[in-house]
């Protein structure tokens, strides 16, 4: 018998649950998230332990989602001196490193971009033989102002030798602590895209490392002794060495365990997911308990990258969300009270109108140190033209009308589905939904991101292009198969449990005969 | 005559997207091509085919290749400049214009790096007035203007002149040597003249791809819905209304074909549309029925802020508004049937005008 601890730190509400080795929730808490991160992460997991009195040696695995690496991207703080190498020329020259990036963030990165011979073609023939005098003469200008380097070849994606190659020399003259970010090891086809991601991986290093260590100390000061795991975007998880190299791995990770989270909570397999905060409610599909990702290039911090993330739609409905009236005209946000609920809105004694207010006067959420119910309907009511029972009709129409177009979005058809809400603020959705045959409020419903990052197995991904003229198609997808099945193993999957996830054969437009394989593997902890 | 500038290009290649008509290549990697270019050599002047001289040596420029490889292997620009010189090289005389062969997608707007960089005007015209799949689909087809000579060029400088019998032997051997040259390459083609120009080609597009950008673009500083002021600017049919509920894709010689399908919502609820495509959409047919043909223009928009979608991004569950574009009037002659129309991409369906096919009962 074992137990986990899952903890997501939220710009709010740092959250943690413990769970059993069966998934079941033995404790939970909400902690607020304080600045250091770590005294939150401390308070969350030690509240807990005393919760549900287990021994602190049964706690095998620490799982922690969180924000840090996203954040200091859109901050634009504590991020590395880069360097960055593309490897292609004479191809790509009319589009240089960083071409696209926001002024500012180019400002901060852009001294030391270099483009050097090199490549390959999408059949792996070469495109170019790299230039050692040449790389090393740009190695050299980056000794002792760049913290980090990313290296990104045309077609790395074929064959990463000349990546390898470089990041040799890199070390060679820029020292074994240079941190090194190849892009064959993070991003897909498309250049622009995973040079992007790349750069963006390197300049998070440091954020990294100082998040990796907060998360052993508090550990150790807790004096647990167990396994630590950071959730990645995809819903599985990396060790914090994993973590360490591929930060931005890391990045939204919110939604995909909150997704993952109410879905295994509801042993909702195929369905719909709304959580519902204090300022919008974000709702993605489930398959088969993972999220759908969403085909759209994805922008962070400003940046195009191609990084594959959950399918999320969102509308301006949550706790703090401000209501108005136009005498029988009822508008709900966009805008929200947000963390302020407890200052702001009328139950709390201040004076803006918001969602809450509705549902706490209506017996549907019980907070302490609010208005008494007569009191509160009173106050609603001197601020509209309409009566109090007219405005909270109108109020959850709005509310109806909103989350079915929700929901609509994101059906694949028009069969009826399940929806599983979660969040703090869950207690506003409609208990029917048009198009939806259930709608389920899980127990633990308010730590599903916790749960979520909890639950996360790992994964293994690979891809390449082949030429379907000289090699057989099958074969390859079983090379690539084994490849990802031994990589997964390595990093400590149950043999047993290894399952695909993804297994697509895509032919290429205008490349006869070539077809691009993709393989996605996870499993659960070897435990 | 009229500057176009880096804020222009923004539209243009929006605009472009939409007259790919679901196909065309990624217009992102020209523009930033274009804008690169102008910001070294300064803006581009655009000009009006009846400001050309009737002797004016006008010269197409594209890019030829698969969209993955665009993407991966970005362009040099000198492949394009290689070309051209050559191009003028063996014509022996002074370029005076460039032009786009194909308004839609990425050869829209890649055509804007070399007028910028070579210091001459690019027309405003192309030969499609939207995007097809082949080299030998255009109006200067129907004009019996050869493409021939054509030249071709690679980043790695590698290049090759090209004296073709007709058209389609232009597309067959470039297409060919395209894959030896790692799957993407510069083409120039259609030498013409200034009078040939006025006589066979689709005018206006540029501008038009620029307003049609800028009706998307600038509708939320006007306080229109996208898609109305979309609407207003094309003289468009609005074809249907609903959410993607499936797309099936296969790949067939060397195009990607499939069929996407459409639930109706809002006025169109308990209808279906089908569109299909091999990478640009074809024929589009509700409950059944045609509702556009090729080659009238099909427009998959995104209903939220009537971004156009392209045939390989298309996601499941998003909600899309078709609409239809009438074709050039060339491309509805008989010849231009044959050459654009839904038998060349072996359908059995017969060209029906798309004003026909949505005339109120």
């Amino acid at each position: 018998m074992f137990y986990k601890i899952g903890v997501d730190v939220g710009g709010t509400n740092t959250d943690a649950v413990l769970v059993s080795n069966a998934d079941e929730i033995i404790a939970k808490t909400k902690q607020t998230t304080t600045s250091d991160i770590s005294s939150g992460i401390e308070n969350a997991i030690s509240e807990v332990l005393s919760q549900s009195k287990i021994p602190k040696e049964l706690i095998k695995y620490i799982m922690l989602g969180t924000t840090h690496c996203t954040n200091a991207l859109v901050e634009r703080k504590e991020l590395n001196k880069v360097g960055a190498i593309r490897i292609g020329l004479p191809a790509g020259s009319a589009i240089p490193i960083m071409t696209d990036f926001p002024e500012d963030l180019k400002k901060m990165l852009e001294k030391h971009c270099y483009m050097v011979n090199g490549g390959y073609e999408y059949d792996g023939r070469l495109l170019n033989p790299l230039n050692e005098m040449q790389i090393k003469a740009c190695l050299l200008k980056m000794k002792g102002e760049v913290e980090s380097l990313a290296i990104t070849g045309i077609f790395s994606k074929i064959n990463a030798d000349q990546e390898i190659q470089v990041k040799d020399w890199a070390k060679e003259i820029l020292g074994d602590d240079i941190k090194v970010s190849c892009s064959f090891q993070i991003g897909g086809l498309g250049l622009l895209d995973r040079e992007n991601a790349c750069i963006l991986n390197a300049a998070l290093h440091g954020v990294a490392l100082k998040m990796v260590h907060a998360f052993r100390a508090t550990v150790s000061r807790l004096q647990l002794n167990a396994q630590l795991f950071i959730g990645q975007n995809d819903g599985t998880l990396m060790s914090l060495e994993q973590v360490q190299q591929f930060p931005i791995h890391t990045i939204s990770s919110g939604p995909t365990n909150s997704i993952r989270g109410a879905g295994l909570m509801s042993k909702v397999k195929n369905g719909i997911v709304i959580d519902v905060g204090g300022t919008t409610s974000d709702a993605g599909a489930l398959i088969n308990f993972f999220p759908r990702e969403s085909t759209q290039a994805t922008e962070i911090g400003g940046v195009l990258t191609n990084f594959r993330m959950p399918d999320v739609v969102s509308v301006g409905i949550g706790g703090g969300t401000i209501v108005r009236f136009d005498h029988d005209v009822c508008t709900l946000g966009p805008d929200s009270v947000g963390f302020r609920l407890k200052e702001k809105s009328i139950a709390f004694g201040g004076d803006t109108l918001t969602l809450s207010d509705f549902f706490i006067a209506d017996n549907q959420l019980q907070l302490n140190d609010v208005l008494q119910k007569r009191e509160l309907v009173a106050k609603i009511s001197s601020t509209l033209l309409i009566s109090y029972e007219q405005a909270l009709e109108l109020v959850k129409t709005e509310i109806q009308q909103k989350i079915e177009k929700l929901v609509d979005a994101l059906k694949n058809n028009a069969d009826e589905v399940s929806v599983v809400g979660c969040g703090g603020g869950a207690f506003l959705l409609p208990k029917k939904i048009a198009g939806v045959s259930e709608v389920l409020f899980p127990r633990d419903m308010e730590v599903a991101n916790a749960f979520g990052v909890c639950i996360a197995k790992i994964s293994s991904e690979e891809e390449i292009v082949i030429n379907t003229m000289c090699a057989d198609e099958k074969e390859e997808m079983q090379k690539l198969l084994d490849k990802a099945k031994s990589n997964l193993l390595s990093k400590g999957a149950k043999q047993e449990t290894i399952a695909v996830l993804i297994k697509e054969a895509v032919p290429l437009a205008y490349l006869p005969g070539a077809m691009l394989l993709r393989i996605k593997l996870f499993g659960d902890l070897n435990n | 005559m009229k500057k176009i500038t880096i804020e222009d290009l923004e539209y243009i290649s929006l605009g472009s997207t939409i007259l790919g008509t679901g196909g065309g290549g990624n217009p992102y990697i020209g523009k930033l091509l274009a804008k690169q270019a102008i910001q070294a050599y300064g803006d581009v002047t655009l000009i009006k085919a009846h400001e050309l001289d009737n002797d004016a040596l006008v010269v197409p420029v594209a890019a030829f290749g698969a969209p993955m490889i665009l993407v991966e292997k970005l362009f040099s620009a000198e492949e394009f400049y290689n070309a051209f010189d050559m191009m003028e090289n063996y014509l022996g005389r002074k370029i005076d214009a460039v032009m786009p062969v194909e308004a839609g997608g990425l050869n829209g707007i890649i055509p804007f790096a070399v007028a910028a960089k070579k210091r001459i005007p690019i027309v405003d015209a192309d030969g499609m007035g939207r995007a097809f799949p082949r080299l030998e689909m255009t109006t200067f087809t129907l004009h019996g203007i050869p493409a021939s000579p054509i030249t071709q060029a690679d980043e790695k400088g590698n290049r090759n002149l090209y004296h073709t019998i007709d058209n389609t032997w232009g597309e067959t051997l470039v297409g060919a040597t395209t894959i030896q040259m790692g799957g993407s390459c510069a083409v120039t083609c259609y030498s013409m003249s200034g009078a040939e120009v006025k006589k066979s080609a689709v005018h206006d597009t540029i501008s038009y791809a620029k307003i049609l950008g800028e009706s998307v673009l600038n509708a939320k500083k006007n306080q229109l819905n996208p898609i109305s002021a979309l609407m207003q600017q094309t003289q468009a049919f609005k074809l249907f209304s609903g959410k993607i509920s499936n797309i099936s894709m296969k790949t067939e010689g060397r195009w990607n074909t499939g069929i996407c399908e459409i639930d109706g919502l809002e006025e169109d609820n308990g209808s279906k549309m089908e569109i299909d495509f091999q990478n640009e959409f074809l024929i589009a047919k509700k409950n059944g029925e045609p509702a556009a043909i090729t080659p009238d223009l099909i427009v998959l928009l995104d209903a939220e802020n009537a971004h156009p979608i392209t045939a390989e991004t298309i996601q499941y569950g998003t909600r899309v508004i078709v609409i239809g574009i009438k074709a050039d009037k060339q491309w509805r002659t008989a010849a231009g049937i044959v050459l654009g129309g839904p038998e060349k991409f072996g359908y059995t369906e017969k060209f029906i005008p798309i004003e026909l096919l949505n005339a109120k009962q």
